[in-house]
């Protein structure tokens, strides 16, 4: 029980498997190498399921930490920049109907509430913008496809907070790549075809087809949705959520450009549909468009018609992908010496990118606190799956506030997301409150928040929810201040927009000259 | 506006160069590329650092010679108020350039400093190279040369870690505060931590008399304050 953990083996080479492989091997670095083996087991015969095409600005740190070059990750993983989420359609949907979640915290964000003045000067029409325009340059800046930095800008630098869009196919291979041949990350082609138990159920090793038998203190199990070591193997439980959200369907398609200088979209778009909606991710060299829907409320054919419609005469039903998606997460995350990330730990849809943070946030959680000993392990395991109950409660809570707001009737699909038996106890609470204050640091106590109080205030206010400041006139106190906070946006809105050059120049810059490092 | 053209010994023949108009060129550069080979020249006058090329994103060398974009405050009564100026603004009109694969001299037909009438000829009444137009290929050569040469050395120089952001923050003597951003120079720590085998590979390649060079250059940012200082009547 007092022996180190010394060996860790991930089973399952995804996004999530190679993340959490290459962070803990560059985590337990030292000068003569790593103190820990990470070894990595993945099968030759099981493809990647590869989701996960947007990711978070977190990533940025995660690229960073693993020691990569972010002009070798854009070149060779087709990524491009997402400066936020552009929401089309979700309120009454009319085609003028949108509002942005960006990157960045509203301009003067925790010195006044800028909620409050954004609404008294809307309601006075004294002021036209949006919340998120009002208050976040950055929306200009998705609007004219720009990018969020230049090509004097250094790598992972930036003039606007952002994160990438990616080829997840190319993003696992260039992973493996790098967590192979620099972070000494051992990578075994085989098939686990049994999972072998200690006295104590912990997994003593894994027994494959091709490499026999492999031994480990820990193991990560990103085996995808089959869950082979957590969820099969010792039978945690599968909490289902689509009582909450509906989403169980994907279709999707790869959308060549019309031309080789036709912008790319630095957000994602994602446009509601009347079960569902679709989402629309720029690379460099094709689009990634697809639709994720209910099936209790809409056939496969309507989703079809309705993702031809939306893409036009470049849809090619022959490329057509159909996903089943689950809805929900495992009871507990770390069980034993055994801990899942990525699909095997749970999934819900893909509307504000929380798939790949998650498996950032796990590798990192698993990286930064690995057990010393088996002795302590449960201790770290307890804590681990406290905080990751946490974190799912929270995005699912996040993830139905984007449908609860909605004013669409135009499918039952809206209408049941509207139902209060849908809607968790923790919600509820939230939006009695911010009937009569806006989202505040208060609200999101916890040091694992995943969403932050602003990300809540741009979909409220993005949405038309009026807060009444009736009881609380005290919120308008720094008028003045907040005027000039508006006038600051625009002025910083007239000033990048002039500055910076298009998603598309900067990314073909970046293929031809590449970023400096400093 | 420019307008680059191939040199021709008879469409040309004509053609004078003012060769007193061709410094005014640089009148509002606040910036100027230089190569490694001018370094000792420049050291002279000019602070040598390295910023980006803006439409690239990678490391050129240049001379500074003002504070704010269009101040070259070596420009003073119509006049380059120094003993050198650097090759990129005295290559001027001429450029290179390219067709079928083959190095080509252009001429940049807009430029200011042709005329008709007094000046250098470029092409003799036989349609022969002159003296002038001999002069200004070498300086076109030891600028083409330079810059690969000067790229090589960035190379290096990234590589070891050798370069790093200059923070400077000036205050001129009418009080006014001005932040310098985009300016790089020698990172000194690293350099005083190279090891043998690394110091040995920069004194190899030629590397150490420009590094020192620079890091020397950088005391003439105060004589640059002090021509601003001049220009805005305070010192």
């Amino acid at each position: 029980m007092n022996n180190k953990i010394a060996s860790v083996v991930i089973v399952g080479g995804g996004t999530a498997g190679w993340l959490t492989a290459g962070r803990i091997a560059a985590q337990h670095r030292t000068q003569t190498g790593s103190t820990i083996s990470v070894t990595l087991v993945e099968s030759p015969t099981i493809p990647i399921i590869g989701v996960g095409e947007g990711t978070w600005p977190t990533m940025r740190s995660t690229l960073m930490k693993l020691g990569i070059s972010e002009t070798d990750f854009i070149r060779e993983c087709d990524a491009s920049f997402k400066q936020g989420a552009k929401f089309s359609r979700w309120v009454t949907g009319t085609a003028d109907d949108f509002y942005y979640h960006p990157l960045m915290l509203p301009q003067g964000f925790g010195k006044t509430n800028m909620a409050a003045h954004w609404q008294a000067l809307r309601n006075e029409q004294q002021l036209q913008e949006s919340f998120s325009a009002a208050t976040c340059f950055q929306e200009a800046i998705c609007e004219l496809g720009l990018a969020p930095k230049m090509i004097t800008t250094p790598e992972f630098n930036s003039v606007a907070n952002y994160a990438y869009h990616l080829n997840a196919g190319k993003f696992s291979t260039f992973l493996q790549k790098h967590c192979t041949e620099k972070l000494g990350v051992l990578h075994v082609l085989a098939d686990v075809v049994s999972i072998n138990s200690a006295d104590n159920r912990d997994i003593r090793s894994v027994t494959t087809a091709q490499a026999g038998e492999i031994s480990g203190d820990l193991f990560v199990d990103c085996t995808g949705f089959q869950s082979l070591l957590l969820g099969q193997h010792l039978q945690v439980p599968f909490v289902d959520c689509s009582d909450v959200l509906f989403i169980d369907n994907a279709l999707a398609v790869q959308i060549p450009y019309d031309s080789d200088d036709a912008p790319i979209a630095s957000h994602t778009i994602s446009t509601a549909q009347d079960a569902g909606w679709i989402w629309d991710i720029g690379l460099i060299h094709r689009r990634g468009v697809g639709h994720v829907y209910s099936s209790r409320h809409t056939s496969e054919d309507q989703a079809t018609a309705q993702l031809a419609a939306y893409i036009g005469p470049a849809f090619n039903n022959s490329s057509l992908r159909k996903i089943p998606l689950p809805c929900g997460h495992r009871d507990i995350f770390w069980k034993n010496n055994c801990v899942a990330v990525g699909l095997s730990a749970g999934f819900l849809e893909p509307l504000e990118a929380s798939a790949l943070v998650l498996v950032e946030l796990s590798a990192s959680m698993i990286a930064e606190q690995l057990p010393a000993c088996r002795a302590v392990m449960d201790i770290t395991a307890k804590r681990f799956n406290e905080t990751f109950r946490y974190r799912w409660d929270r995005i699912i809570d996040f993830l139905k506030l984007h449908y609860i707001l909605s004013k669409r009737t135009d499918n039952t699909f809206w209408i049941d997301n509207r139902d209060p038996a849908t809607i968790p106890a923790s919600l509820q609470e939230l939006m009695q409150l911010w009937r009569y204050q806006p989202p505040g640091d208060h609200d999101f106590t916890s040091n694992n928040e995943v969403f932050p109080a602003a990300s809540y205030q741009y979909v409220l206010y993005g949405m038309g929810f009026e807060t009444c400041y009736d009881y609380s006139e005290h919120l308008l106190r720094d008028n003045q201040f907040a005027q000039e906070q508006f006038m600051k946006n625009k002025k910083t809105i007239a000033q990048v927009t002039r500055s910076l050059p298009s998603n598309r120049e900067l990314l073909q810059k970046i293929h031809l000259h590449g970023l400096q490092t400093l | 506006m420019t307008q680059f053209v191939a040199l021709h010994n008879q469409h040309h023949q004509q053609l004078r160069i003012d060769p007193e108009r061709i410094e005014a060129l640089g009148a509002h550069q606040h910036m100027v590329p230089v190569v490694l080979s001018e370094f000792l020249k420049l050291v002279v006058h000019y602070p040598i650092v390295f910023s980006k090329n803006s439409e690239t994103g990678q490391f050129v060398c240049s001379a500074l010679l003002g504070f704010t974009a269009g101040e070259n405050l070596f420009w003073q009564n119509n006049q380059w108020q120094g003993i050198y100026t650097p090759l990129q603004i005295m290559r001027q009109p001429f450029f290179i350039g390219e067709q079928q694969g083959q190095i080509i001299i252009c001429i940049d037909m807009e430029s200011n400093v042709l005329t008709t009438g007094k000046g250098e000829a470029i092409f003799d009444s036989s349609g022969q190279e002159t003296d002038y137009l001999q002069q200004a290929k070498t300086r076109l050569a030891a600028l083409i040369n330079g810059e690969n040469e000067t790229q090589v050395f960035i190379k290096t120089l990234l590589a070891l870690n050798l370069i790093m952001p200059m923070a400077l923050d000036i205050s001129f003597a009418n009080q006014q505060q001005q932040r310098i951003q985009g300016l790089y120079t020698i990172n000194e720590e690293t350099l005083a931590q190279l090891g043998s085998e690394q110091l040995m590979q920069l004194q190899q390649q030629g590397y150490l008399k420009p590094i020192y060079t620079m890091i020397a250059s950088l005391g003439q940012i105060y004589a640059l304050i002090q021509k601003k200082n001049a220009q805005l009547g305070l010192a």
